[in-house]
């Protein structure tokens, strides 16, 4: 097969990423024009403008791809030249996604999923972008390559492309309960970054934003301080409100941005997910490849039965998340039905759930609280007016400690370990002894005094939720459990 | 190379050099006590030695408590290279069982790890310039395990290392995943 070119289209979406780099450059824009002359801005930022489209064009120029008899081989680098062969055979999937430039101009980005983490999945080993055609017809080539259906498919041959549409679906998201979800994803994360965001105009202005005696000194001039004097009742709900009102907004809003149109389907070897409103990606998760289940919920969504559902894989899901969602938002026959597939069920109610001690647990909790207490008493010894905030903070820690210490527990069938943890989060990791890869018993001082140690198993893939330990399993038990653990065998095999 | 090649069933045996203690865990070589102190000197006299320079150079031009920092860089060296290593000896165990590697280290905080033969992904031997004298070998062993990917037995014989990674090695299934 040719070389071949990424989309020429790429060069127009480098135009449309100006935009953000541009921002970047304000800052060095305002010094120019502070420390020179305003004269040079707009030089300065043509020069900048044409200077990053000049490299995007480089870099498109001296990049190359074609499909090899059994690799991809991409070379890429403008003077630094690299030559990369990435084997069908380690491909694990391809992942598709788009922008939404890119979808107005029907490109999307590759990325190869080759369950090295180091490489990562949308990292340098992609193609950004090719057209959406071209995109999945390389994606079934791969597919047909590895099932050793047709070794030699055409990657231009358009017709070939979407051919599972008559995949079994198993979780569509409506968009009622999209925006429930959006509700419970709570997050004030947008005010943080109002903050970001302020730290870069910071300079510009003639005072602190983060010093409340300049706001207090506004206030002052104006006036309003008398009002607010008067009003501090109306004027702290009003605050409460507008807090409350941005962290549901940005939960709901977060939320619709990444699942709009939520779709699950289940083909013969893998799940697909397609997803996203202005990003839209279309990842598959080959059922060969799950290590362990993780069912997620949240102190209050829980008394409505919502859950999430993720699958931890050896491949990994982008860069940020390195577990797979394929439940965002579920009641347990959902998660059920999805899970079904892959060969994985949610304890039943016969499984004698084991609790660690709580003392162990808790322990360090109740540590800090007794700083925190000696810190307080020292406050007060001194004379400080803050003594009592570190008290209240003690019994937070105590509180939250013992809490989550109580939602600790296991336990284990045949072929399963389970493992709940988390009381704001509360998960359940489902964990078949089979991807188990080893198996470490560890204690220290406090743990021995206990006779407690704890076990953590080695499991491939990574996901933030999963919880692959115990944390206090009495000495006694702990030999057999892991014994029990390792001597189960791969599942497929 | 290796004259183990055994029977796949029984699985070759390696004859621990030293009896095994109540834990089930052979001790690894005890020469493995010198190569810690010649590692750890290494890597201690340049500080020690850095710390007494800036004691004579620095600490008479601001006042400072002259020759504190080469006394403390000097005790710490010392008991470093004197107490450390034979402790750190004397608490890592190691087990070959019939399929499965045993690890122990640590005493404070101790690990015990266990990696089934069929689990292992690749094997690395591996010896350092100062291994090489006392002619020891380290034994790592990669899992495709995110916690755990790499499992280290140092400190043993290199022909017993080598007729290990034979062992392991022929339980190795290629399928992975």
């Amino acid at each position: 097969m040719d070389w071949r070119r990424l989309s020429s289209l790429t060069l127009l979406l480098a135009v449309v990423r100006l935009g953000p780099g541009t921002v970047r450059m304000i800052p060095a824009l305002a010094a120019i024009g502070i420390a020179a002359s305003w004269v040079y801005v707009v030089p300065a930022l043509l020069a900048f403008m044409a200077l990053s489209l000049g490299f995007a064009w480089l870099a498109w120029a001296r990049f190359r791809w074609r499909i090899g008899g059994d690799a991809i081989i991409i070379e890429s680098g403008i003077l630094d030249r690299q030559h990369r062969t990435i084997p069908f055979d380690r491909i694990q999937d391809v992942s598709i996604e788009q922008g939404l430039v890119a979808r107005a101009l029907d490109l999307a980005k590759v990325g190869f999923e080759t369950g090295a983490s180091a490489e990562g999945g949308m990292g340098d080993g992609g193609l950004d972008s090719i057209s959406l055609v071209d995109a999945e017809a390389l994606r079934t080539t791969i597919r047909a390559w590895r099932s050793g259906i047709a070794p030699t498919l055409a990657a231009s041959d358009a017709a070939t492309g979407v051919p599972d549409d008559d995949d079994a679906e198993l979780f569509t998201l409506s968009p009622q309960r999209l925006i429930l979800a959006g509700l419970f994803n709570f997050s004030l994360a947008a005010l943080a970054v109002t903050f970001a965001v302020s730290q870069y105009v910071d300079d510009f202005l003639p005072f602190d934003l983060f010093d409340p005696r300049a706001w207090m000194d506004m206030v002052r001039q104006s006036g309003v301080d008398g009002w607010i004097e008067a009003h501090r009742w109306v004027a702290g709900l009003g605050a409460a409100g507008v807090l409350l009102f941005v962290g549901f907004a940005t939960g709901v809003v977060r939320t619709v941005l990444t699942n709009w149109n939520f779709r699950l389907t289940l083909g013969p070897r893998a799940f697909r997910r397609v997803r996203g409103l202005t990003t839209r990606t279309d990842v598959a998760i080959p059922i060969a490849r799950v290590q362990a289940a993780i069912v997620a919920t949240g102190l209050i969504r829980r008394f409505w039965g919502w859950h999430e559902l993720r699958l931890q894989s050896l491949a990994s899901d982008g860069k940020e998340e390195k577990d797979h969602q394929l439940v965002p938002f579920g009641q347990l026959t959902d998660i059920d039905a999805v899970m079904q597939p892959a060969g994985i069920t949610r304890p039943g109610a016969d499984v004698q759930w084991q609790y660690p001690p709580l003392i162990v647990q808790a322990l360090p909790g109740f540590i800090a609280a007794g700083l925190a207490v000696a810190g307080a008493v020292g406050g007060y010894v001194f004379g400080q007016p803050f003594w009592p905030i570190p008290l209240l903070v003690a019994g937070w820690l105590i509180g939250i400690s013992i809490m989550t210490a109580r939602r600790h527990r296991w336990a284990e069938t045949a072929d399963t370990l389970f493992v709940w943890r988390g009381w704001w989060n509360p998960r359940l990791t489902i964990l078949p002894f089979a991807n188990v890869q080893s198996a470490d018993l560890a204690d220290g001082p406090i743990l021995r005094r206990y006779g407690v140690v704890r076990l953590v198993l080695g499991v491939p893939g990574e996901s933030a939720m999963a919880s692959h330990e115990i944390d206090a399993v009495p000495a006694g038990a702990a030999a057999g459990l892991r014994a029990r653990i390792l001597m189960a065998r791969t599942r497929r095999s | 190379m290796t004259d183990l090649q055994q029977s796949d069933e029984t699985g070759p045996v390696i004859a621990p050099v030293q009896p095994v203690d109540e834990s089930g865990l052979c001790p690894v070589d005890p020469s493995y006590t010198n190569v810690l102190r010649i590692s750890i000197a290494l890597g201690w006299l340049p500080v020690a030695v850095g710390a007494t320079i800036a004691d004579i150079l620095v600490m008479p031009r601001i006042d400072g408590p002259y020759g504190l920092l080469t006394t403390a860089a000097w005790l710490f060296a010392t008991l470093a290279i004197v107490v450390f290593p034979a402790r750190r000896y004397a608490h890592i165990g190691y087990a070959m069982g019939r399929d499965d590697l045993r690890v122990a280290r640590g005493f404070l905080f101790r690990t015990d790890t266990i990696v089934p033969f069929v689990r292992v992904q690749h094997i690395d031997v591996g010896q350092g310039p100062v291994e090489r004298r006392y002619g020891l070998s380290h034994l790592v062993v990669h899992t495709s395990g995110t916690h755990n990917s790499m499992v280290i037995l140092p400190g043993l014989p290199s022909d017993m290392v080598a007729a290990m990674r034979e062992t392991i090695r022929h339980h190795i299934q290629s399928d992975f995943a």
